[in-house]
């Protein structure tokens, strides 16, 4: 009996250029790994749409980030009056209200849609990325691309002690865990299969720096990303040299952030759920339900510490209020004629007139000021 | 006395009390999050299964109420969710009594009438539990990028009290493979509402109108999201009291479209801003213009 000759042939080395196209979008809170997760997807041979931003001091490895689309959410977040780190549950209404914006969706469907001219599949990152999911979700659509997302998971506890360490934070770490179930409870919720979408996974920091190779072909598997599943020797050399496990370099334990009590209940309760939905088959509808419960009691949990401060807001916008209005009022020191009373007016002409017109109205405005 | 200044419900004129309504915010426990569409139907049994599906998606439930439909309207709807596999999401309820037509015999009709349209759109919305809703209409499907759309919204407004107003784009239909859709007029109305005492439905002149704060945020989408099914062998226009109800008023300038629209493809022409779309082989022209030829469609999309 003799074998079929098909069985002996070497099948041809497939071209890149005719995959699907995909764009795999990489969220999770910032310091949770989500470069070094985009960066093995760079090294398997997804395009990081160029140029990047370049790495520094906070992440010597670099970013993987298109300098582009870090432009481009900054100035939306400004847009929609929202903080990258912000934990207003309402906050994620500013910035979908805004990704609605005809404008904006041509902007980035054209955007991604020159990337794929390079690469059939792509890989964005950014730690803004997660207030535009829909954006994105819309433009992958107008390039018959398939959105498909990996979100990042690391302990709140080392999230929030590792920006209060590379970001100079000095925000307590109330407000960082707060905006920590923020981003990550509604990032799921994003996330979360749609019509478009092509599927998710969820990654721990900590098995991605154990044994990326796991971490990575389950990504590769269940994303269908053809660059991993067809990944050569040389990329995965490379990939081992890039991983360094002592990247993960802050720990600690809840405990230690000193959280308000329910506050704290919230965190732990959401980082339990969300770890399970890193586990293979654990993205299912209780995971989905409980993760539910939790977004409506951090609602819950905002809308009361909302009113509670109601005060201090009132305060502090009286305050902004009577240093606008300048002389001679209770407690607001004199300003002599000629003296420039906002910070912009400190800056030599020269300089200020180097700031293009569209971004010195919009900070004009953001200081509440007419010309 | 109207919708608007009844803070705990409604009572009807003729005392069906079984027809009374009770807020939704009123009720123990009040809302939960989320968003619920509302479909108020009559015999929109061919609509149904393309409309239904990415609705159930995008929304966290559905509701649909029949008034007095002859085509198996509920039966088709229990099909479609069934179908999906969304049954868990869809309600559906049956209101008994006669609705006064737009135009005219709405505007005769005491607001707080079981056969006003006002009264029948609050008893319809009394039904939802969540905190948003959706206006929608048994013809009104959504494109790929209208659902997606839709469906992010429909988590990212929480709590916040805005309108969210839909472009929508007649297409005609004169078999399951051919079709025209009109580009011609742009025409966005709001449909979505966030659910409490700002905003009930109370009467305007030729139709309801919903009750808003002075100060209420109202965000548009862009064109290209949503087409609504018009039947060339069918009868657009029942739901009038007659075409004279609106052929006056710059409000009822999109039926003034439609029925233009209308009687020129019954006669042989093709309008200006309307399209001719034949959907490739297999593939029924409503799946073809909302999963491939709008989504696809160069942007901005010409509109009006």
């Amino acid at each position: 009996m003799s074998a079929q000759p098909d069985a002996f042939t070497v099948p041809a080395d497939p071209d890149p250029m005719s995959y699907d196209r995909k764009v795999l979008f990489v969220a999770g809170a910032g310091r949770s790994g989500t470069s070094t997760m985009a960066g093995l997807m760079k090294i398997m041979g997804l395009h990081v749409p160029q140029p990047e931003v370049e790495p520094d001091e906070t992440n010597p490895k670099g970013f993987a980030e298109p300098a582009w689309a870090v432009e481009h959410h900054s100035r939306l977040l400004r847009e929609a009056v929202v903080q990258v780190s912000d934990s207003r549950p309402d906050a994620w209404f500013e910035t979908g209200r805004v990704s609605t914006r005809e404008p904006e969706r041509i902007r980035t469907a054209e955007w991604l849609e020159g990337h794929f001219a390079v690469n059939p599949e792509l890989v964005v990152k950014d730690p803004r990325l997660s207030w535009f999911l829909s954006l994105w979700r819309v433009a992958a659509i107008r390039c018959g691309a398939t959105p498909v997302f990996a979100t990042m998971l690391r302990p709140p506890s080392e999230v929030v002690g590792s920006k209060q360490k590379y970001y100079a934070n000095r925000l307590g770490s109330a407000h960082l865990a707060a905006s920590w179930l923020n981003m990550l409870l509604h990032t799921e919720r994003a996330t979360r299969e749609s019509v478009a979408d092509g599927g998710r996974v969820f990654i721990r920091y900590g098995d991605l720096l154990d044994d990326w190779t796991k971490a990575v072909m389950y990504t590769g598997e269940q994303l269908g990303l053809q660059h991993i599943l067809h990944a050569k020797s040389e990329r995965i050399r490379d990939a081992h040299r890039f991983v360094d496990p002592g990247l993960r370099r802050v720990s600690g334990s809840l405990d230690d952030l000193g959280l308000p009590k329910r506050l704290h209940e919230l965190v732990a309760d959401t980082w339990t759920e969300l770890n399970k939905l890193a586990d293979e088959g654990g993205d299912t509808p209780e995971v989905h339900e409980a993760l539910d419960q939790l977004r409506e009691g951090y609602v819950e949990l905002y809308e009361e510490s909302e009113a509670i401060s109601r005060s201090s807001v009132v305060a502090a916008e009286q305050k902004t209020r009577r240093g606008r209005e300048k002389p001679g009022k209770e407690g607001a020191a004199p300003v002599e004629a000629g003296e420039p009373s906002y910070a912009a007016d400190k800056l030599p002409h020269g300089l200020r007139a180097a700031i293009p017109p569209g971004v010195r109205r919009g900070l004009r405005k953001a200081v509440g000021r007419e010309r | 006395m109207n919708a608007i200044r009844n803070p705990q419900g409604l009572t009807n004129l003729e005392g069906h009390t079984d027809f009374d309504i009770t807020w939704p915010w009123n009720r123990p426990g009040g809302l939960r999050a989320g968003a619920t569409a509302v479909l108020r139907v009559k015999d929109e049994a061919p609509s149904l299964p393309f409309v239904l599906p990415p609705l159930l998606r995008a929304t966290d439930h559905v509701i649909v109420v029949d008034n007095g439909s002859t085509d198996g309207t509920p039966e088709v709807a229990a099909e479609t969710a069934a179908k999906a596999g969304l049954a868990d999401k869809l309600t559906q309820a049956s209101y008994p009594f006669e609705v006064a037509r737009a135009g005219a015999e709405h505007l005769g009709q005491h607001e707080l009438s079981v056969h006003s349209l006002s009264y029948f759109y609050n008893w319809c919305f009394s039904l939802v539990q969540t905190r948003y809703s959706w206006k929608w209409d048994g013809d009104m499907v959504l494109t790929t990028e209208g659902e997606v759309s839709l469906s992010d919204l429909t988590w990212q407004i929480g709590g916040v009290q805005s309108i969210i107003r839909v472009p929508r784009h007649g297409l005609y239909l004169d078999s399951d493979s051919h079709g025209y859709l009109d580009l011609g007029l742009r025409n966005a109305e709001e449909w979505g509402y966030p659910v409490g005492p700002d905003f009930v439905f109370t009467k305007a002149f030729e139709w309801e109108i919903r009750s808003t704060p002075e100060q209420c945020r109202s965000i548009g989408l862009p064109q290209g999201l949503c087409v609504e099914l018009k039947y060339l062998d069918g009868d657009e226009f029942a739901h009038w009291t007659d075409p004279e109800s609106f052929a006056t008023s710059w409000r009822n300038r999109r039926k003034r479209r439609e029925w233009a629209v209308f009687h020129a493809l019954k006669e042989g022409q093709l309008p200006p801003g309307v399209h001719e779309i034949t959907a490739p082989d297999g593939v029924h022209i409503v799946d073809h213009v909302t999963k491939t030829w709008l989504p696809r469609a160069p942007r901005p999309l010409e509109v009006g």
